[in-house]
């Protein structure tokens, strides 16, 4: 058996051990005596603390357990849940991530013993009992604790231990006794492991694991196997050659996780040799053996019945959903080749279109038609199929978001709360991947600079607490995520000095920008509107970078900002990266895609419905004012010598705005396929990719979101 | 072709594609060259930069072709159909497809037949975009120096 080949389970199930706990502890916070919370909090730092004795990491073992004591004495009623608690305990949780981050770049825990944590942990601990000790309680965790130190202490002479009554076979015995010969020391040893143990073959790797160390493990029982399949009780035996005391492989024993005691002696090989009295000593040696087992069981139920219940609560603890972890490389592959899949049919559509009708028998065409039909279904269902596969609810990202808002908080001293909803749309595995940062910055944004001290708050006459909120939801084909708090908004005649001194427009060119425009220079590179610079936000790698980690993922982000009542960042991705359902249109002879999750509707118009508003041509159309893009000149495509009386209009939508975009022609629906213009050819922000036609010819991607 | 040329490959030569444009030979190293493709239907790419001619489909990947004319201040491509796109693989840009009026031979060239001063050849549009002249025989042939020339930079 070999550990490394769990790292990867540990750290997935560690970060998902740590989320439940930090979710939990949320929870806890608001409602101190929810049962429920409590044992699911307990419950997720001992599978915590059980998988890191597991995996050998002993500090984060150590963290974790004094966490579980704490919690423990929570869930017992002995210790009240106060915000000063939730500090220390998030302060842990942060230490135990931070493990985990040492374990994920290293595979090892790394040195940090976090003893200021532990002692922490363990005075508030101490503290809370000396109010109100409830003796029971707490003398019993001591009296466990005490149980591994003393058992051990006069077990060197326990002289009816079970490994004394293993039964060698004849291959053994020559192994021991060889080992004898050689000069090594013997020593037999019964590992007593504590009755609530949920990992019974995992601890006994573990010890084998330290006892090999000093050591070689000559003789098993049970056998090897049946301990790794956790066929044996709580206790099993070993024999074990070594040139070293025993003394150090005791203490590398307990240090093993629910290991209750270890029982050792040295022998000889003589020992074994069967005599003709052994069956009446065995059953001797059993009576004691069976006992302390059952001493154990005893000192567990004091705990209210802990163990059991616990064991209990953890064997019938929610079925994950059967998943298999996939690296994202092969689902890209497969992404690619359901592409070139779409790519064929695509040009089968349009070879059956060009020829069909005409020389083909009707017959025969027909049943060609249906074909590609049945290979259209099959190939949009596949690519679903894939997609879905590939998509994630945001979840995993935003859920740490309410953790980091009470942080700040208290860091702040301002009172706020962060409100979430829609954490359950799904987006793009690489999508979901990259977000977390520039959310977690609009976040950090809102709750320092968005947010006034209580003070200001009281003078605006807003409620004391701050609310952030976050919605995330799908319009289209795009996930819309919204961050909104109810702070100060953007100053624009702050941000307008700062432009100005930072000459970045001059002062008479200020005066005519619009607030848009002047909320714009806050995405520009350096440029901090923070006062002071605090380790929060405020050091100038602000928005700009936001902007470009959303743009780079094919997104954007606007702003809107109401002085004094609040502002409202609105962050626009793609759903999907590879493969849209898109509109073809023509300009001139030439083909474009507009994505169709972007179209409201197609109008026919005349030249005479277009006005004219600020010197800008606009359509008015059921109540909006549209703007008119042409997109013949935005393209700069051969002018026509004479305009067209009547136009095509798509009308596209981003949020609230809308655009009608005129084209010469309409060609179709179509399912295209994404692909990247490459990097030096891609310097405008109109097109956003180009896809492949039916005909292998290319076809350009308009980027709406740019245009409106 | 040149293949008598071709079967004494020296160790030390370096094979070049000698391609014309306009009256002149030009020799492109070719480790660079990934392929070489007939003209075919360029989309224009609007708002690219004015060497770009456009994109085309290779085989399912979209491939950026440039106008080496364009670039260097020649007159505009005549295609013929002796016109070819040569795809260039590079390390930072990937493929890129240069337009030639004509691809016409590979020959070797070791560094004693290859002129490298050709700082003195000024007032030729070209200049920066050569770093050798190759003498094979009695042509003469201007080495491409390729990073120049897909440089993104327009030097015109």
């Amino acid at each position: 058996m070999d550990i490394s080949q769990y790292l990867d389970i540990f750290i997935d199930e560690t970060a998902e051990h740590i989320q439940s706990l930090s979710d939990n502890i949320m929870a806890l916070e608001q409602e101190p005596e929810d049962a429920d919370t409590i044992n699911e909090i307990f419950r997720a730092a001992h599978s915590l603390k059980g998988m890191a004795g597991t995996m050998g990491f002993k500090k984060m073992q150590h963290l974790t357990h004094d966490m579980e004591n704490v919690f423990q004495e929570i869930r017992n009623g002995n210790v009240k849940v106060n915000s000063n608690m939730i500090d220390i305990l998030f302060e842990c949780l942060s230490a135990v991530e931070e493990y985990l981050e040492t374990v994920k770049s290293t595979s090892d825990e790394g040195s940090n013993e976090n003893e200021v944590l532990i002692k922490k942990l363990n005075d508030y601990l101490v503290q809370a009992e000396g109010g109100e000790v409830s003796s029971d309680d707490a003398g019993e965790g001591e009296s466990a604790e005490e149980a591994k130190e003393e058992k051990p202490a006069d077990d060197g002479a326990a002289s009816d231990a079970p490994f004394k009554s293993i039964e060698l076979d004849e291959a053994q015995k020559t192994k021991v006794t060889e080992a004898a010969e050689s000069g090594l020391k013997l020593y037999g040893c019964t590992v007593f492991i504590q009755s609530d143990c949920l990992l019974k073959a995992a601890r006994a790797f573990l010890v084998f694991k330290a006892i090999e160390d000093f050591g070689e493990i000559l003789v098993f029982n049970p056998s090897s196997q049946d301990i790794e399949d956790e066929r044996f009780d709580l206790h099993f035996s070993l024999i074990i050659g070594t040139q070293s005391e025993f003394e150090p492989i005791k203490t590398a024993i307990c240090a093993v996780s629910e290991i209750d005691k270890v029982e050792y002696d040295t022998i000889t090989p003589d020992m074994y040799i069967p005599e003709d009295e052994l069956p009446k000593e065995e059953e001797a040696k059993k009576v004691p053996a069976a006992a302390a087992p059952k001493a154990a069981k005893k000192a567990k139920n004091k705990d209210n019945g802990g163990g059991a219940k616990q064991a209990k609560k953890a064997s019938n603890k929610p079925v994950t959903a059967r998943t298999v972890r996939v690296d994202i490389e092969k689902l890209d592959a497969l992404m690619n080749q359901v592409s070139e899949l779409i790519i064929a049919k695509n040009s089968l559509v349009s070879i059956s279109t060009s020829e069909g009708g005409s020389n083909n028998s009707g017959f025969e065409s027909q049943g060609f038609h249906e074909q590609i039909e049945y290979l259209e279904r099959i190939t949009t269902n596949l690519h679903e199929s894939v997609m879905k596969v590939r998509m994630v609810p945001i979840e995993t990202t935003v859920n740490k978001f309410p953790r980091m808002i009470r942080d700040l908080s208290r860091k702040l001293d301002k009172p706020m709360t962060l409100v979430m909803s829609g954490e359950e749309t799904e987006l793009d595995r690489t999508v979901v991947d990259q977000i977390g940062d520039p959310l977690q910055h609009l976040l950090r944004n809102s709750a320092d600079h968005g947010i006034e001290d209580a003070e200001t708050r009281a003078q605006r006459g807003k409620p004391d607490e701050g609310k952030i909120e976050l919605h995330a939801y799908q319009e289209g084909n795009n996930v819309i995520i919204v961050v909104q708090d109810d702070g100060g908004g953007i100053d624009t005649e702050n941000v307008k000095r700062k432009a100005i001194e930072r000459g970045l427009v001059t002062e008479d060119a200020a005066e005519d920008l619009t607030d848009k425009e002047i909320i714009d220079f806050l995405f520009m590179p350096s440029f901090s509107m923070a006062k002071q610079i605090t380790d929060i936000s405020g050091r100038g790698v602000g928005l700009d970078v936001v902007k470009s980690n959303i743009e780079a993922l094919g997104g954007d982000v606007e702003v809107k900002s109401d002085f004094g009542h609040g502002s409202k960042f609105t962050v626009r991705l793609p759903l999907t990266l590879a493969i849209i359902q898109a509109l073809m249109v023509e300009v001139r002879d030439e083909k474009y895609a507009i994505a169709l999750g972007s179209i409201q509707n197609i109008e026919n118009i005349t030249v005479s419905d277009i006005k004219y508003v600020q010197a800008k041509e606009v359509i008015h159309l059921r109540g909006l004012v549209i703007p008119i893009i042409r997109l013949d000149k935005l393209l700069d495509s051969v002018p026509k010598e004479q305009e067209d009386h009547n136009l095509t209009v798509v009308v596209v939508k981003k949020g609230d705005n809308y655009a009608g975009l005129v084209v010469d022609n309409l060609i179709g629906q179509q399912e295209i396929v994404i692909k990247s213009l490459g990097k030096t050819i891609d310097n405008n922000k109109i097109i956003n990719g180009a896809t492949i036609l039916g005909d292998g010819e290319v076809a350009l991607i308009i980027d709406v979101n740019a245009l409106v | 072709m040149a293949g008598n040329q071709m079967e004494i490959i020296d160790q030390e030569k370096v094979q070049y594609i000698v391609v014309k444009l306009g009256s002149e030979q030009y020799g492109l190293n070719i480790s660079f060259v990934d392929n070489i493709v007939r003209m075919q239907k360029i989309t224009r790419v609007p708002k690219a930069p004015h060497h770009y001619v456009g994109v085309i489909n290779l085989r399912g990947e979209i491939v950026p072709v440039m106008s080496v004319r364009r670039k260097m201040g020649l007159e505009d491509d005549e295609y013929t159909n002796r016109t070819r796109i040569i795809i260039l693989k590079l390390e930072v840009q990937g493929l890129i497809g240069v337009i030639v009026d004509e691809v016409k031979e590979v020959i070797n060239l070791g560094e004693d037949d290859i002129d490298r001063n050709v700082q003195n050849a000024n007032n030729r549009a070209d200049a920066n975009f050569i770093n050798g002249i190759g003498k094979d025989g009695e042509e003469l042939i201007s080495i491409f120096e390729i990073t120049s020339i897909v440089d993104a930079v327009e030097t015109v």
